[in-house]
């Protein structure tokens, strides 16, 4: 949303470094005369990028018309609107890694069409990511999304607070390293409905991947080899006892089932939770005395463990080419541009994360010189969190299933069924989808 | 005396349960419009306040910010309205043509299964725009006018058709057969009566059909969000959605666009506002 | 009347066949096909493969889907239902109204302005349980809970209701109304003198007289429930836990999200046929309620 304008702010380090890699201006070739039609995401934190567009139709002779400009799913439902009517001979597509997978056959392998070289600059988790079937589907923008924990410092600083719960949960208090502790700490802080311990999404794709990152933190897994629901397992009913315990407790808002992530973004810039797992492009938001009640007493620490890992649910937005579309050079000259070196240092400055290696690094090294603490400090929580990111099984069902898992969830959270009934509803469910799918 | 005073007390009490009643349902009924006018005018950090701010202060950043450029929080807003205006007033336009040479034909027409054709042509207005939507992409994309006003316009003249069909049709029933016939032995052709002598009297009704026509085409969501795509065909009601992002609503933002597709719906309502009621009487009572 | 050579009511009536054919027929053609076979979005050719009844069997024998069916059932019931009671007692209250009247009325007129879609991100603005204007007020007057009104089972149901209500309501108040306006003063006069008390003459004189506007209000609002779908997308999406899951929001996220429109398609015929009935009752009680009154045509 204001995140661009928020950014504003912080961008003034990284222009330095945007500056000096200009000189590094590719050749992006000569397609003077080609008209490259788009699809492109609309949203604010989008925008900016698009303003370049300018830049690559001077530099190559080509112009560029967006014929669609749509929301993240919005967008999804066009395309596979126009996957069904076969009006696909548009040439360059946003894409998602988590929607990447269900448009079998749209898109080319990029493989073909962009130097190995080039693919190597992406960092090699994202590139992974954008993998489905051998194939490179889409280049990453600099839109790489990885959750860590927010909190709020003032609860670490009151030697009374301190004390009580350490009398109580016979531990010091410190900024929470497991899931655990955050429960133990979420429950301690809460005083409903003032003030609340922690928040989660509570709906949609969101809780399932919640759900999700939690399972493989605890362990265990959402699907195995031949996709084959196991959440079902131990490890998945540990996960879902999580979030059933800090909703019994009213730790969480009562509306957290209701919740994406707007809610639980506003929730906590509006000062009245302790503890927040949430994405990188809220960073300047809740720390910006425009738009935050909490701002100047956030902290950013890398997402908590499970019983076994980090949890780290990502994603990352990109960039693909048609395999209708008519110059298929220009267009993945185009994606190339989107995501080379400068676009992603022009993007990151708004405060989204890079998905190329060298764009990190600068990143933190301009943070790290630069009289911004918050920046550096969340932008060093954000790069080790990065390491332990993973993204959603690479298969078209992904979305299906989360529609069939989250009403299972929700059931468990406000009482209605066991975390096992509602889990085994859930897999038996899932079962069936990947059966009649033809897995096994 | 004690009679008079107890039947003026209870008078006086009725009087106020009276006033108290409509005051209750005159506040439900426009604090939540105010209150989006209200919020496209607070900063952001006001509206998501918590505890709440209850005295609003005034700012016309998100106006500003949706008339800036791409980048900025702007959204084409100029665009959307055209488009919306455009595709509202040809189809109401055509709609009512269409609706009244249906209408006329109901009216002063006798044929086999009538009313069959009449309860059939209305049954179409009825199917969700849900279910109608993926398939009329599919058909439109056929033919090549997906993201055109020209598409739009037509899906909602078939939406629009059968309403005004029934609204026409009541009214051109109430007037005496004989008036035309008149006008015909006057030397009129059959058209130039309609025109100089059953249309003036149908007017309110055609009115109303039309306001019906335009509020349900400006406000259309669930077709227009399918056949719409670019800037150059988007209409106001999927514009909103410009303000939702993956992770984010601006709220601020969406009011105030709220409030520019509101205001003219507004203006339009008070103008017609009379020949609305007398035309949905009519037109459906005596029909 | 005298014999024409062609049928002019035929040709009057074209353009509208036409258009209603082009826009309407045909595509509900092709998805009456479509509910035929596995058709996915994402794979075209899956077009061309006939299932015959599964899509029907399938939603048919699926519990989910009849809780929606219900719930739809039931919704519009209690929906069209406290529409037209408030609508009543709305007209009632505005027909005594001596001063200003016309200003009320068109501020009664409001709502109808509304997009859906609108309303829907209103309503849940409104009623967001951290920072929605009725926790905000409630808290400010001392009861000292953040009410879930989106997530709670019966209040989330009660939340897209007083939506739907708000926007509708104003249809039946302003017919109703009309109704009123239009009404002979010489019967109640004579009631009165008879000694009939107000309940009397509201319930044998009135109302008889106004059932033609109402039927007129509730056949308007039929064909257009469907629109509820807007609303309860944006404010719940059918959640939490499928509990104002209705059968357009089910249909929708089938179709779209999970792609398999074959089935989505099966679910549209049958909320088709829904609307269907709500629609052929209100015309027939239409009908029923003008021969009373000696008004057909």
């Amino acid at each position: 949303m204001q995140k661009s304008i928020i950014f504003r702010g912080l961008m003034a380090c990284s222009a330095l470094v945007a500056a000096s890699e200009s000189v590094l201006a590719a050749d992006w070739g000569d397609h003077a005369g080609v008209t490259v039609e788009a699809k492109l995401i609309g949203g604010q934190q989008y925008e900016g990028l698009y303003g370049r567009i300018a830049e690559w139709e001077a530099a190559t002779g080509a112009s560029v018309s967006i014929i669609s400009k749509k929301s993240h799913f919005e967008i999804d439902k066009e395309i596979k609107s126009d996957m069904a009517a076969g009006t696909t001979d548009w040439c360059v597509g946003s894409n998602h890694s988590s929607f990447a997978p269900q448009y079998e056959g749209l898109y080319v392998d990029l493989n073909d069409l962009v130097p190995s070289d080039v693919v190597a600059g992406f960092v090699a988790g994202n590139i992974g990511a954008s993998t489905v079937g051998g194939e490179l589907l889409m280049l990453p923008r600099a839109q790489f999304d990885v959750s860590v924990l927010y909190y709020l410092k003032s609860n670490y600083e009151d030697a009374e607070k301190a004390a009580a719960f350490k009398s109580e949960y016979g531990y010091d208090l410190a900024v929470p390293d497991t899931w655990e502790q955050v429960k133990d700490q979420a429950i301690f802080f809460a005083d409903p409905p003032n003030f609340y311990g922690t928040q989660y999404a509570g709906k949609d794709e969101a809780i399932v991947g919640r759900f999700y990152e939690m399972v493989v933190a605890e362990g265990g897994n959402y699907l195995d080899e031949n996709n084959k629901p196991i959440f079902n397992s131990d490890a998945g009913q540990r996960a879902l006892q999580w979030f059933v315990d800090l909703y019994t407790a009213k730790a969480v808002p009562a509306g957290t089932t209701s919740y994406v992530w707007d809610d639980l973004g506003q929730g906590f810039a509006s000062g009245t939770v302790a503890l927040n797992l949430d994405w990188p492009g809220w960073a300047g938001f809740f720390n910006d005395p425009e738009s935050s009640k909490a701002a100047g007493n956030v902290g950013v620490a890398v997402q908590p463990m499970g019983s076994v890992t980090r949890t780290g649910w990502s994603g990352h937005h990109g960039f693909s080419v048609t395999s209708d579309c008519a110059n298929k050079e220009a267009a993945a000259s185009l994606v190339m541009f989107l995501t080379s070196e400068e676009s992603q240092l022009a993007e990151s400055a708004g405060g989204s994360l890079p998905t190329r290696s060298a764009v990190w690094e600068a990143n933190v090294a301009a943070a790290k010189s630069g009289d911004d603490a918050f920046r550096a400090e969340a932008l060093a929580a954000f790069a080790e969190g990065a390491e332990y990111a993973f993204a959603v099984p690479p298969i078209p069902e992904w979305g299906e299933t989360t529609n069939i898992v989250f009403p299972e969830l929700q059931a468990a959270i406000v009482g209605d069924k066991t975390v096992k009934e509602a889990l085994d509803d859930a897999a038996e469910a899932v079962d069936e989808l990947m059966r009649e799918s033809g897995y096994y | 005396m004690d009679r008079n005073q107890a039947h003026r007390n209870r008078r006086r009490l009725l009087k106020t349960a009276h006033f108290i009643g409509l005051f209750l349902t005159m506040l439900v009924i426009c604090v939540p419009g105010l209150w989006i006018v209200l919020n496209s005018f607070r900063p952001t950090v006001e509206i998501m306040a918590k505890p709440p701010v209850w005295v609003p202060s005034f700012t016309l950043d998100h106006y500003r910010a949706m008339f800036a450029g791409a980048g900025e929080g702007g959204v084409p807003v100029f665009s959307y309205f055209r488009n919306s205006l455009i595709v509202s007033v040809t189809s109401t336009f055509i709609a009512i043509l269409i609706g009244m040479s249906g209408g006329y034909a109901f009216a002063r027409y006798r044929f086999w299964g009538k009313n069959s054709y009449f309860v059939g042509l209305m049954l179409f207005r009825a199917v969700p725009g849900v279910a109608l939507s993926l398939p009329l992409f599919i058909v439109f994309a056929k033919v090549g006018i997906i993201d055109t006003h020209f598409g739009l316009i037509l899906a909602y003249v078939a939406m629009n058709v059968p309403f005004t069909i029934w609204l026409t049709d009541g009214f051109f029933r109430q007037i005496p057969k004989e008036l035309h016939e008149a006008a015909e032995i006057d030397g009129c052709t059959r058209w130039q009566a309609f025109w100089k002598v059953e249309f003036p009297v149908a007017r309110s009704g055609v009115a109303s059909a039309g306001i019906f026509a335009f509020l349900t085409s400006w406000n259309e969501f669930a077709l227009a969000s399918q056949l719409t795509r670019s800037v150059g065909s988007k209409t106001m009601p999927v514009g909103l959605l410009d303000f939702t992002a993956e992770f984010t609503i601006n709220w601020g933002g969406m009011c105030a666009l709220a409030v520019l597709m509101i205001v003219p719906a507004l203006i339009l309502t008070f103008i017609v506002q009379k020949h609305l009621i007398a035309g949905l009487t009519f037109g459906g009572v005596k029909g | 009347m005298t014999r024409r050579r062609l049928p002019e009511w035929l040709v009057l009536l074209l353009p509208a066949i036409i258009v209603i054919a082009a826009v309407v027929l045909i595509p509900l053609l092709f998805s009456l096909y479509s509910s035929f076979t596995p058709y996915k979005l994402t794979r075209p050719s899956t077009l061309w493969k006939w299932v015959g009844t599964y899509n029907y069997e399938k939603i048919l024998s699926d519990a989910k889907f009849w809780a929606a069916f219900g719930r739809t059932v039931l919704f519009l019931t209690i929906v069209l239902n406290l529409e037209l009671l408030l609508g009543l007692g709305i007209a009632l209250m505005m027909n005594k109204v001596t001063w200003g009247q016309r200003t009320l009325r068109t501020i009664l007129m409001f709502p109808m302005m509304f997009s859906p879609i609108l309303v829907g991100f209103q309503f849940k603005f409104i009623f967001n349980d951290n920072i929605g204007l009725v926790n905000n007020v409630l808290q400010s007057m001392g009861f000292n809970a953040a009410l879930p009104w989106l997530v709670d089972g019966k209040l989330a149901m009660f939340s897209i209701m007083f939506a739907e209500i708000w926007m509708s309501t104003s249809v039946f108040a302003i017919l109703i109304l009309a109704g009123l306006f239009a009404m002979p003063r010489d019967p109640l006069e004579a009631a009165k003198v008879d000694g009939c008390t107000p309940w009397q003459s509201f319930r044998h004189i009135t109302l008889p007289f106004l059932m033609p506007f109402i039927y007129i209000a509730m056949t308007i609002r039929s064909l257009d429930v469907a629109r509820a779908y807007d609303i309860v997308q944006i404010m719940t999406g059918g959640g939490p836990a499928r509990r104002t899951e209705l059968l357009w929001t089910l249909m929708s996220r089938t179709g779209y999200v999970d792609a398999r429109m074959g089935l989505a398609n099966a679910m549209g015929y049958v909320s088709i046929i829904l609307s269907i009935l709500f629609t052929v009752y209100f015309f027939r009680k239409l009908s029923a309620a003008r021969a009373e009154l000696g008004m057909a045509g």
